[in-house]
């Protein structure tokens, strides 16, 4: 073979090479190369959070059906089946969802399976009113907006960690999320500020909603029950209904799905007017679900102290 | 009939008595009283020395927990200044700016918003100032300059080639506030998550910009750290230093 050949052999086959190439990337797959996570939650407002923050770049998994009464629940085998496939886990951790930790123990994944703390970062409050004279812990960071959005970020961040590929993109979502949630907030504190909320006092059956007035500047007087949960002794009732009326409460805010019943006592006895709020648990988990629920809860409260005005 | 032999085991054919020592060395007493005063010494070991669980963190001198050393108004402004000091330092690791007090007016970023919340809260007059070298932002929301409140230029003077950057809020109006620092310290390391923020607030509303906005002339000058009483400290006080 002469030397010209050779070349001309060399030359053939780097041009083959070089239409081959291309050919071969186009023909890889398409798909990301990183699996997608596969993040379960324990309430319904994380649902949401989680949804947002990841958009199609992960999967949301609830952890128990979405029916069930978080304060209460007792956990289910599908569940723990759950559990198992899961790549993380937000809780809320401060009191409201103990059980996923048992689910998590009996999936066998209590050493494997990362937890988000949702409120490792979020400045906790105690439960407004009268705790006979003891500063409690409030779970119920997620009624709110502020702290909502604080979860949000913290959700966030460790999702980066966990996901580096999809950090940038959890952390723009985020932060749209965000904004969304204080463009929800503004419009109703545009209502709230040709309103005089000096004089405002409430009452609550269940002590869920202090994170969302202290966003209004408002603030607590008497919570109906004793303990996150627990139904009022007659003894602890009679003192509550005193705490009512020395405090000149005129609203009470009721749980939309839990405790209208214990309501009903109270609005007889002291003459308060009742509302009902949403401790943010619906019959289906949604993306939307929060920001569907705020409102309303932003819109009661708005007509609460309205109604106070007249 | 068999006649009853009134040799014991272990006498001999002489009636003399033998004693037969058992194999163990009778060491069964000895070992049984070890034993014994071995659980003894490990349940009172265990009951001295297991883990306790944690209570919420104690302050020092100059330090203040949110959950319970603050007062309402400023436990609410202190709510709204950790996402609000998030947000501004993930803004700084994506744009290498800061967002200005005009910027939040305009994304409705508390406590600098002026809303409800910012109205019931004391209407707290707030300043950004920016690392030393840099300009002072020059627009304060406000139309009308506080007295109380020293000018942007002043304070960005003081502050020259410290790195840090302050949202500085003062001049409330709510019985028992105080004034307030969110300091961001700017870590110029390149990555992300560099930047900290810490909040800090001083018992006189009108207190003066302290100038210098290190931990140990803050302390000096009256000022006090807020410790959260987050949701990590809570987990430790429940369950000891589980997840």
């Amino acid at each position: 073979m002469s030397v010209s050949t050779k070349h001309r052999t060399l030359w053939r086959r780097c041009l083959a090479l070089l239409v081959l190439i291309p050919a071969i990337a186009l023909a890889g797959p398409t798909a990301p190369l990183g699996k997608k996570l596969k993040i379960g939650v324990t309430l319904h407002p994380y649902y949401s959070f989680v949804a947002n923050i990841v958009g199609d770049r992960a999967e949301v998994v609830a952890l128990i059906p979405a029916q069930a009464n978080p304060h209460n629940y007792q956990p289910q085998p599908d569940d723990i089946t759950r559990a198992m496939t899961l790549d993380a886990l937000v809780v809320n951790g401060i009191g409201h969802d103990e059980w996923a930790f048992q689910i998590v123990k009996a999936a066998g994944r209590g050493a494997t399976l990362p937890i988000i703390q949702a409120n490792a970062s979020v400045a906790l409050i105690p439960i407004g009113g009268d705790q006979g004279g003891a500063k409690v812990v409030n779970p119920h960071t997620f009624v709110s907006t502020t702290a909502a959005i604080q979860q949000v970020f913290e959700i966030t961040r460790r999702l980066g960690e966990l996901d580096p590929a999809n950090a940038a993109a959890y952390r723009q979502n985020a932060l749209a999320y965000a904004a969304r949630i204080r463009a929800l907030r503004a419009g109703f504190m545009t209502r709230f500020a040709t309103l005089d909320l000096s004089s405002f006092r409430c009452a609550t059956t269940h002590a869920g909603y202090d994170y969302m007035m202290q966003e209004f500047g408002l603030f607590v007087s008497a919570v109906i029950e004793p303990r996150h949960g627990v139904a009022p002794t007659a003894r602890q009732l009679a003192h509550t209904i005193d705490a009512i009326k020395k405090a000149n409460v005129r609203v009470l805010f009721a749980e939309k799905n839990f405790s209208l019943d214990l309501a009903k006592p109270i609005e007889a006895a002291t003459g308060v007017k009742v509302f009902a709020l949403s401790h943010i648990t619906g019959t289906a988990y949604s993306a939307d679900e929060f920001e569907v629920a705020m409102r309303e809860n932003l819109e009661t409260l708005a007509e609460a102290v309205e109604f106070t005005q007249r | 009939m068999a006649r009853l032999s009134r040799t014991w085991p272990g006498d001999d054919a002489n009636g003399a008595i033998k004693l037969v020592r058992p194999a163990s060395g009778r060491w069964e007493s000895l070992t049984l009283l070890l034993a014994a005063l071995a659980i003894i010494a490990s349940v009172t070991g265990y009951v001295l020395l297991r883990p306790q669980h944690s209570g919420p963190p104690t302050p020092l001198s100059w330090q203040v927990r949110s959950f319970d050393g603050l007062g309402a108004v400023d436990q609410a402004i202190h709510s709204a200044l950790l996402p609000a000091g998030e947000e501004i330092i993930w803004n700084n690791n994506d744009t290498g700016g800061w967002i200005t007090l005009e910027r939040a007016q305009e994304i409705w970023l508390p406590p600098f918003y002026r809303d409800a919340f910012w109205k019931t809260n004391g209407e707290v007059h707030w300043q950004l100032i920016l690392p030393g070298g840099h300009l002072p932002h020059v627009g304060s929301v406000d139309e009308h300059e506080d007295a109380a409140a020293p000018r942007t230029s002043e304070v960005s003077q003081a502050t020259q080639g410290q790195g840090a950057t302050v949202y500085y809020g003062s001049a409330g109006g709510a019985p028992g506030q105080s004034a307030y620092l969110l300091v961001i310290g700017h870590a110029h390391a390149g990555v992300m998550w560099a930047n900290q923020a810490t909040i800090w607030v001083h018992p006189d509303p009108n207190a003066p910009y302290p100038g210098i906005v290190k931990p140990e002339s803050l302390v000096g000058k009256g000022w006090r750290q807020v410790i959260p009483y987050d949701g990590t400290r809570e987990v430790e006080r429940i369950k000891g230093n589980q997840p």
